[in-house]
């Protein structure tokens, strides 16, 4: 089956779920995606009557985290006094871990969120597609089989789906809500594990400390601290970053480098087993910042040191939220 | 003054001619972001573009920049100024919008009462602007709408078309019709040459396909200020800078000092801020008068769509469209003005003061 049917598939499952939920006023409110007004693009959307539904779509271009809608909670999505309102989320796998991962912070009351889970194929590396294509305005993209097709005025190109999807969707293992019925609506699955080979980051560890130093230096380069990466994190909620404090400051804002990178590492550090390796950071990124190799570090180094995977499950606490006895410490004495 | 040509072989030329007394901006392409760098290999310069990135206003206006540097001990403070501000500066390939962007600019920098920001405006006056009219507009773009047009010339020095393998150069202002006389190898144009800019203008203006009603947008804001539709503007929005820090009309910027208390000396730097950052009005006592997403958003389209109309009789944007084709969530300023066009008007709403 071919992408595109794919998803047309999740997108009538996605309207006629919705609809379901907002006629038996099972929710209030229903956050999805709907057609961007740009190509490669797409945008948040807040459906709250039956007859709205069919704005809502699925396509390879869904990259926001539509978690991040839910913390903090938007007057929009409160009633007059100020309580929440019952939210139907429209929820790949990495919404779902967001979603269960919120929970466990006590960020997101479960009882009053109702996902739609749906089987994600991949999301479109928008930042690659349009470094390839250059200084030429892109007026259509669609998908067709398995191919994306990007066309422009009087000019068309082609891309591999497979090759042109985000770095960390290509190595997903969550692909649907991990939640159980209760909480999930359409596709879902309870995971108690996964099983990662982490290839990618291995061959990464294998770089020399300079040549990992360079790498995050290049990447990180281009930043213009507009924070858009923090904005679009569902796991990004605290009232005040770090970044913010000036009472006293305690790290510099400007845009030269040691600020950049001192930023993005400690938004990591902060990030460690909290991560849900959706990509949004990186879609949203307006420089085209690729941040996954830093997320899949993370994910790795929180796997192999307490077996950790955030947001399989609403109820086992993180372990930057938990001690143990037997927790590793080793990183306390060197760094790998 | 007669009209030049200016073979597109013939551009190393004119910048290995003008880079000793002027440092020389022109579009560059890193990684697929385009932004205004001080060249230092011709074969840098992109001419080539659809607009840049990050718009030049960075030139003049960098994201981070030194205001001055001080050393102190127990008793002085002793400030040092800044020693480059006599530099004569040239932006090369600007287009018609980002260069209007700067007479916006000079609004902010030099309008408030006698407050004169004498960094930037030094550098202004010490900058010359040499543009390149805009053969292929992009959909996103609406110029025509807020007072502009992809051949717009006034705000320019000398100005650039791309008529294929050359450019015509046309001098504007008394500065750039001197720098002509300079470039005393520039060959004339011929009637045919001014012909072919004149089709590739009009062709240019008509490829404008986005219309915005921008004085109706005006008028109807006056009374708007408490309207529930700024709910359903916000609701998507992340509330990151990207829409501020990629205009080229946005000016506002926060003052830090950073001092190295061990060699006592610091130095006092701006970095530009923006009115979507939470922390932007929070008060000392802690109050914030823009407390919410809702707020933030309503105050960016106010300022450029009311409040600058009403300060400066002009709009505060030159329609460009960086805005809406890099907000992370789409959420685009051109169904933002549609939405608030359709607001039928109330007589009973206040106006905002």
């Amino acid at each position: 089956m071919g992408i595109d049917t794919e998803n047309q598939e999740i997108e009538n499952s996605i309207r006629e779920i919705a609809k379901k939920l907002l006629s038996e006023n099972q929710v209030d409110v229903i956050i999805g995606y709907a057609e961007g007004t740009i190509p490669l693009s797409s945008t948040p959307i807040f459906i709250r009557k039956e007859e709205d539904v069919n704005k809502l779509i699925w396509n390879n271009l869904c990259y926001i985290n539509l978690a991040n809608y839910l913390v903090p909670l938007m007057p929009q999505l409160c009633d007059s006094e100020g309580n929440a309102l019952k939210i139907g989320i429209v929820a790949k796998g990495c919404v779902g871990r967001a979603v269960n991962h919120l929970a466990v912070e006590k960020q997101v009351d479960l009882e009053k969120v109702k996902m739609i889970g749906i089987r994600c194929n991949g999301i479109v590396n928008r930042s690659k597609i349009n470094l390839e294509i250059g200084e030429k305005e892109i007026l259509e993209v669609s998908i067709s089989g398995n191919d994306i097709i990007v066309k422009g005025k009087d000019w068309e190109k082609k891309f591999p789906y497979d090759q042109y999807i985000n770095d960390l969707c290509k190595v997903c293992k969550v692909k649907s809500p991990s939640a159980s019925n209760e909480t999930c609506v359409g596709e879902c699955e309870e995971l108690e594990s996964i099983h990662d080979e982490f290839a990618d980051v291995i061959e990464f560890e294998l770089k020399s400390s300079e040549e990992k130093w360079d790498f995050i230096k290049e990447t990180l380069e281009p930043c213009t601290l507009c924070y858009s990466c923090r904005q679009a994190c569902p796991l990004c909620y605290c009232n005040l970053c770090f970044v913010d404090q000036n009472l006293p400051v305690w790290f510099g804002k400007t845009s030269q480098l040691p600020d950049i990178i001192v930023f993005h590492l400690i938004r990591a550090f902060h990030l460690a087993g909290r991560c849900v390796a959706c990509g949004a950071c990186s879609s949203v990124c307006p420089v085209g910042i690729d941040l996954n190799m830093i997320t899949r570090k993370l994910e790795k180094i929180v796997k192999d040191r307490y077996n950790f995977t955030s947001g399989l499950n609403a109820e086992t606490l993180p372990p930057m939220m938990d001690f143990k006895m037997e927790d590793s410490e080793e990183f306390m004495l060197e760094e790998d | 003054m007669e009209n030049k040509i200016l073979k597109k072989d013939q551009i190393g030329k004119l910048f290995n001619e003008l880079v000793g007394e002027y440092k020389f901006y022109a579009p560059k392409n890193h990684k697929g972001n385009i932004s205004f760098e001080q060249i230092e290999k011709p074969e840098d310069i992109l001419l080539d573009y659809l607009n840049s990135k990050i718009p030049p206003k960075s030139v003049l206006f960098p994201n981070m920049e030194v205001l001055f540097e001080y050393t102190l001990d127990e008793k002085d403070v002793e400030i040092t100024d800044r020693q480059d501000l006599d530099e004569k500066i040239i932006i090369f390939g600007i287009r018609p919008c980002d260069a209007y962007s700067f007479e916006l600019f000079a609004n902010f920098f030099s309008s408030h009462g006698n407050v004169k920001d004498e960094i930037y405006l030094k550098k202004k006056e010490n900058t010359t602007l040499i543009g390149i009219g805009c053969n292929t507009p992009r959909t996103t773009c609406f110029c025509t709408s807020v007072n502009g047009n992809p051949f717009k010339k006034d705000d320019m020095d000398l100005f650039l078309t791309d008529l294929g393998d050359s450019y015509l150069v046309e001098g504007i202002s008394d500065k750039g019709k001197s720098l002509i006389e300079r470039l005393s190898w520039l060959s004339n144009a011929k009637d045919a040459d001014l012909k072919k800019s004149e089709e590739l203008a009009k062709k240019a203006e008509e490829a404008i396909v986005t219309k915005i009603d921008a004085k109706g947008a005006v008028k109807i804001l006056e009374t708007s200020f408490e309207h529930p539709i700024w709910d359903e503007i916000s609701e998507a929005c992340v509330g990151c800078g990207t829409c501020a820090y990629l205009c080229p009309t946005c000016t506002c910027f926060d003052v830090i000092d950073e001092t190295d208390q061990y060699n006592k000396r610091g130095r006092r730097i701006r970095i530009w801020d923006t009115c979507q950052s939470c922390l932007y009005t929070k008060e000392t006592s802690g109050h914030n008068p823009r407390n919410t997403k809702i707020q933030r958003c309503r105050n960016r389209i106010m300022h450029k769509f009311s409040y600058y109309p009403k300060n400066y009789d002009l709009l505060g944007c030159v329609g460009c469209g960086r805005c809406v084709y890099l907000c992370p969530v789409n959420n685009d300023l051109r169904v933002i003005l549609n939405k608030i066009n359709k607001i039928e008007k109330k007589e009973d709403e206040k106006a905002v003061v």
